[in-house]
């Protein structure tokens, strides 16, 4: 084995192990920056169960099947369900997380343009999921 | 031996200090961000990791089997081949 040389060997592997640490490291930055609420973040209560979805804003009005938040303005959802496993899903904002019974899943993020964008249950919950839908309406 | 026990060393560090760091700085406010870009912008430079890691070890391998066959004008047999033993 002491024949040849292995500085290939070495490169190789250095190569790969520096992307790899590259990959963890940015993966964690990503999901750090990402995770961390900002202070002024409305509150809002979003209820999953077969199969609609409801919104509880933070005056205590109510909305079911639209979500109607302003741009620019930071907004947490805490994510409850009733019955099943769902998940809360606005795709156009790369807004994902489950709902779970007994358990209350948090997400936040900050609309950046005005319109309409269809909210959509992610986890197959049952006979209905498919239509399991709701509209977000972003104000200018 | 040494050079393992770094870089298992190493390697913990980088797995130990952020989640340190993230313990620790859990409850400060976050700042606004635009969650579609910083999600999307880190799926693209990880898929560029992802090709180059596949690129050197696809390479590597099809360098390996060239390099290494037996019809190569380079091949030496190994001591077992040139004694007839195999």
């Amino acid at each position: 084995m002491a024949e040849h040389s292995h500085w290939p060997e070495w490169v190789y592997v250095g190569v790969v192990v520096a992307l790899l640490c590259y990959v963890g490291a940015e993966a964690w930055n990503v999901e750090r920056l990402i995770e961390h609420v900002p202070e002024d973040a409305e509150i809002i209560k979003v209820t999953g169960q077969q199969w609609l979805w409801t919104f509880e804003y933070e005056d205590g009005t109510k909305d079911v099947g639209e979500l109607h938040l302003e741009k620019g303005k930071a907004y947490k959802f805490e994510i409850y369900s009733k019955d099943v496993i769902h998940s809360f899903n606005i795709h156009d904002y790369t807004v994902l997380m489950d709902a779970v019974p007994g358990r209350i899943n948090t997400v936040w993020f900050s609309p950046t343009e005005a319109g309409e964008f269809p909210i959509q249950c992610r986890e197959y919950c049952g006979l209905i999921h498919y239509n399991m839908r709701a509209m977000l309406y972003v104000s200018g | 031996m040494k050079i393992i026990f770094g870089l298992a060393v190493a390697l913990g560090l980088l797995v130990f200090l952020p989640s340190l760091q993230y313990a620790l700085a859990v409850d400060a406010p976050g700042e606004y961000l635009d969650r579609r870009a910083e999600i999307w912008g880190m799926f693209y430079r990880l898929m560029l990791c992802a090709f180059i890691i596949g690129a050197i070890v696809q390479g590597t391998m099809v360098w390996l089997i060239l390099r290494f066959r037996e019809s190569n004008p380079k091949a030496k047999p190994t001591k077992y081949e040139k004694a007839g033993e195999w």
